[in-house]
C-alpha cells in the first residue's frame, strides 16, 4: 500500500539521518517503527507522510510508493514535489508538538476533529456524524464543545488522534502517540486503530521503546544512528537485544535505581495540611477535579509518587509545593517556610518544578542560556551560573549541544535539558510532572540515577507519574490520587 | 448572561459596516447623535457585555474625545464668537461644536464596531463564510487571526509560569511588572513563530489546500430570508447615500 525504499536521506548539507531503510506496510497491518532518540524514525515518518523537506534542501535518494504511484528521488533539483493535500487524503500523520498541529481556525474540539474532513467538502451532515463515532470511540465525546487551546496535554493528544482517525485514511502514521496519556487513553486510542486496522488501514507508530500493548501481529523496524537493526514481528523483537541500542520495552523497570529505604529521620521537606483547592468554572467546561483534604509528610532522602489516572488531581497537587498554585483552605510548608502570598519565584532556590509539557518552559536561546537562568535569577554571577550550567548539562548528557538551540534537539534531549535546568538551580525539592513520558530507555535510566543520587545526597523528589514500573523501582511510596483525594497509600 | 442571538453574524457585521457608512456620508450631528442614542447606547446595554465594553469604549475613545476636544475648543481657527480669550488659544463656539460632532461620530464608529467586534460569534462567522462558499484562506486569516489573541496570552501565562518556577519573582509594581513583560516576549515570539512553521505543514497535511469547496462542522445558521435582507439592506443604503449626496452637494 505504501513502501519507502530510501537508499540516504540528509537534511541540509547534513550527515545522512537515514541510510539503507527499507519500509512497507501492507493494509490492516501496525507496524511499530522502535528507536532511541536522534534513531530516524521522525525523519522517517515525515518521509511517510510526504513531508520530504526537499524544499528545505534535504537531499534523498530512493523512492517513496502510494497505491499505484512511485515517486524516484535522485537528490536533484527536478526531484518531483509531492502535492500535500493530495497525499494527505490517503496518509493521515499525527507529528509530535501538539500546539503546532492545532489549526487555530476551530472553536471546538469537535470542529478540530471535523477539519481535514471539511477541507475535503464532506457534506456537513456525514461530518458531524462521523466525528460523533470517533469522540465515541476515543473517550472524547465529553470534551467535543470544549476550547482545543484549553485542553490538558492527554487530553489535546487524543483530539489530535481523533482528528486523524476521523479521515478513515489508508495508512496512519504517528509519531510518539501515546506520550502522556494514562492507561485508559492508551487502551481507547488502542482500540480505535485496532478498529480502523479491521477496515484495512495500515497503520506505522513510531515509539523510543517496544509497546507492552500492541497487537500481537505488530511488526517492528527497529532503527539506530539512522539504519535498521531489527525488521520482524514484535514478539521477536523482545528478545533480539535490542537494548544494546537504547531500545528498551515499555513496562521494564529501569536497571539503574540503587534507591536505599530513607530514614525518614530529622524535620521533613514538605508538610502538606488538610490541604483544599477548587479551580473556578469554565463556562462549558466539566468540573476539574481540584484537591480534597490532602495530607503529606515528605522527608530528607525520600522519593514519593503520586499516581492516578488523567485528571485525578496529580498535577494540581505539584503546583502547591512550589507556590504555582495556592491552596483555598490548609497549610503548605516547605523547608520550614509556609506558603502564603510569596511570589512564585521565591521557592525557585528550594523547589525545581519540572512541567509535563516540557515546551512550556523551555524560553531561552541556547542550551547553555537556558539551563543558566535558574541560578542567575536566583542570585548566582554569570560565571558562576554557568559553571552550575555546565555541570547540570554534564550530569544529563549534554554537553555537547549546549550551544544549540532548544528547539532545535529532539524531544527526550529537550526533556533532558528542562532537568538540567531544575538541576542547575540546586533545590533540595525536586517537584516532577511525568518525568519519564516519552523517554527512551538509556535517558529513562540516566533520570532513575539521578533521582537516587538526589535522594541519597539528602534532597527530595515529589514525582506525577503513569509509568508504574519506574515508581515501583524508583520510589519509596506512592499515594493514588482519585477526583482531588488520596484514596492510597503504600510501596 | 449573552444576548440572545436574532441575527447571523454575517448581517450583524454588516449592519454595523454599513451604519458607518451613513454616518460618514450624512454629514450631521442630528443622525450621529440620534444612531448613538437609539441604536448604540441599546446596542451596547443589551449585549450582556455592558461593563467591558463600556470600558473598552472608554478606553479607545476617551483620549481621541479630550484631544479633539482641546485641540478643536481651544485653536479651532474659523471660530468668531469667542467664549474665552487666553492669548494664543481661544474658546469658541464653533470649535466646541466642531469637536462635539466629531466626539458623537468618533462615538458611534467606536460603539458600533466595538459592540459587533466583542459580541460576535466568531464560530458562526467563519462557519457562514464557509457555507457561502468564501475563499479558504480568506476564512483562515480571519479566524486565525482572532483565535490568536487567547492562543498568545495562554503561552504568555505558560512561560511566565516557567520562568517564576524557575526563580523569576514579579513584584506588584508597574516597573517590575513591565520587567516581567519584557521577559516573556522573546520567548513568546519565538515560540509562536516556531508554531507558525510547524502549524503550515499540519495545515497541508491536513488537506487544508485540497481545491473543492469547503464545508463546515457547525451548522449553517444563515437563513435565505437573511440573505434576501443584507441584500435589501446593501441597495437601501446605497440608495440613501446617493439621494443624500445628490441633495445635499451644492452645484
Amino acid at each position: 500500500m505504501i513502501s519507502l525504499e530510501v537508499e540516504s536521506f540528509a537534511h541540509d548539507g547534513a550527515a545522512p539521518a537515514l541510510t539503507d531503510v527499507s519500509l512497507s506496510v501492507q493494509p490492516g497491518e501496525h507496524v511499530v517503527l522502535a528507536g532511541a532518540s536522534g534513531s530516524g524514525k521522525t525523519t522517517l515518518v515525515r518521509l511517510l507522510a510526504g513531508l520530504t523537506g526537499l524544499d528545505a534542501g534535504a537531499t534523498l535518494l530512493g523512492s517513496i510508493t502510494l497505491g499505484d504511484q512511485r515517486l524516484r528521488f535522485d537528490g536533484s533539483p527536478r526531484d518531483p514535489r509531492i502535492d500535500a493535500a493530495r497525499w494527505s487524503a490517503q496518509v493521515a500523520y499525527v507529528a509530535q508538538g501538539a500546539w503546532g498541529q492545532l489549526s487555530m481556525m476551530s472553536s471546538t474540539v469537535g470542529e478540530e476533529v471535523a477539519f481535514g474532513l471539511a477541507n475535503r467538502g464532506v457534506p456537513s451532515a456525514q461530518l458531524r456524524l462521523r466525528v460523533e463515532e470517533v469522540a465515541v470511540a476515543l473517550g472524547l465525546t465529553p470534551l467535543l464543545q470544549r476550547d482545543p487551546r484549553r485542553l490538558s496535554g492527554g487530553q489535546l493528544q487524543r483530539t489530535l488522534i481523533a482528528a486523524a482517525v476521523v479521515q478513515r485514511p489508508r495508512v496512519l502514521v504517528l509519531d510518539e502517540p501515546f506520550q502522556g496519556l494514562d492507561d485508559d487513553a492508551v487502551r481507547e486510542v488502542g482500540a480505535a486503530l485496532e478498529v480502523l486496522r479491521g477496515d484495512g488501514t495500515g497503520v506505522v507508530v513510531s515509539a523510543p521503546m517496544l509497546p507492552l500493548d500492541a497487537p500481537r501481529s505488530a511488526r517492528v523496524l527497529a532503527l539506530a544512528g539512522g539504519r535498521p537493526v531489527f525488521d520482524g514481528p514484535l514478539a521477536e523483537a523482545r528478545s533480539a537485544g535490542l537494548d544494546r541500542y537504547g531500545i528498551g520495552t515499555a513496562g521494564d523497570p529501569p536497571t539503574r535505581t540503587g534507591v536505599d529505604r530513607p530514614a525518614g529521620a530529622g524535620p521533613a521537606l514538605v508538610e502538606l495540611r488538610n490541604v483544599s483547592f477548587s479551580y473556578p468554572d469554565e463556562r462549558g467546561a466539566p468540573r476539574v477535579a481540584g484537591l480534597r483534604g490532602i495530607d503529606l509528610d515528605v522527608h530528607p532522602g525520600e522519593i514519593v509518587a503520586l499516581r492516578g489516572p488523567n485528571g485525578s488531581g496529580k498535577s494540581t497537587l505539584l503546583q502547591h509545593l512550589d507556590g504555582l498554585l495556592r491552596a483555598g483552605a490548609g497549610s503548605v510548608t516547605v523547608e520550614g517556610t509556609l506558603i502564603r502570598r510569596q511570589p512564585t519565584g521565591s521557592f525557585a532556590g528550594t523547589v525545581g518544578y519540572l512541567f509535563q509539557d516540557t515546551d512550556q518552559q523551555l524560553f531561552e536561546r541556547t542550551v547553555l542560556r537556558e539551563v543558566a537562568y535558574g541560578p542567575r535569577v536566583t542570585g548566582a554571577g554569570r560565571a558562576e551560573a554557568g559553571r552550575r550550567a555546565a555541570a547540570a548539562l554534564a550530569e544529563v548528557g549534554l554537553r555537547a549541544v549546549e550551544e544549540v538551540h532548544p528547539y532545535e534537539l529532539g524531544f527526550v534531549q529537550r526533556r533532558l535539558v528542562a532537568l538540567a535546568s531544575l538541576i542547575a538551580t540546586g533545590p533540595s525539592l525536586w517537584v516532577l510532572d511525568e518525568p519519564t513520558a516519552g523517554l527512551d530507555a538509556p535517558a529513562r535510566e540516566t533520570v532513575a540515577a539521578l533521582l537516587a543520587a538526589h535522594a541519597r545526597a539528602g534532597g527530595a523528589v515529589v514525582l506525577a507519574t503513569h509509568d508504574a514500573a519506574f515508581a515501583d523501582a524508583v520510589v519509596h511510596r506512592s499515594l493514588w490520587l482519585d477526583d482531588g483525594r488520596v484514596v492510597r497509600e503504600g510501596h | 448572561m449573552p444576548r440572545r442571538r436574532i441575527y447571523n453574524p454575517v448581517t450583524e457585521l454588516l449592519t454595523a459596516a454599513l451604519l458607518v457608512v451613513l454616518v460618514l456620508v450624512v454629514n450631521r450631528w442630528e443622525f450621529s447623535l440620534g444612531v448613538l442614542v437609539l441604536g448604540v447606547l441599546p446596542a451596547v446595554l443589551f449585549s450582556g457585555r455592558a461593563r467591558r465594553i463600556g470600558l473598552a469604549l472608554a478606553l479607545v475613545t476617551g483620549p481621541l474625545l479630550i484631544s479633539s476636544l482641546l485641540l478643536h475648543g481651544l485653536f479651532f481657527p474659523e471660530g468668531e464668537r469667542i467664549l474665552l480669550d487666553l492669548g494664543i488659544a481661544r474658546v469658541s463656539v464653533e470649535g466646541l461644536v466642531f469637536a462635539a460632532v466629531l466626539g458623537v461620530r468618533t462615538s458611534v464608529f467606536a460603539g458600533v464596531l466595538l459592540t459587533t467586534a466583542m459580541t460576535l460569534d466568531i464560530a458562526e462567522l467563519l462557519a457562514t463564510m464557509t457555507h457561502r462558499g468564501w475563499n479558504r484562506k480568506l476564512v483562515f486569516v480571519i479566524g486565525s487571526a482572532v483565535g490568536l489573541i487567547p492562543h498568545v496570552a495562554l503561552r504568555g501565562q505558560q512561560i511566565t509560569r516557567a520562568q517564576q518556577a524557575r526563580g523569576f519573582v514579579v513584584g506588584r509594581g508597574p516597573f517590575t511588572r513591565l520587567r516581567g513583560l519584557l521577559a516573556v516576549t522573546t520567548p513568546l515570539v519565538i515560540g509562536l513563530l516556531v508554531d507558525a512553521s510547524e502549524r503550515n505543514h499540519m495545515l497541508e497535511a491536513r488537506g487544508f489546500s485540497a481545491t473543492v469547496a469547503r464545508t463546515s462542522y457547525v451548522p449553517d445558521s444563515d437563513t435565505a430570508g437573511q440573505r434576501v435582507f443584507r441584500r435589501l439592506l446593501v441597495l437601501g443604503v446605497g440608495l440613501c447615500c446617493a439621494v443624500w449626496l445628490i441633495v445635499t452637494v451644492p452645484g
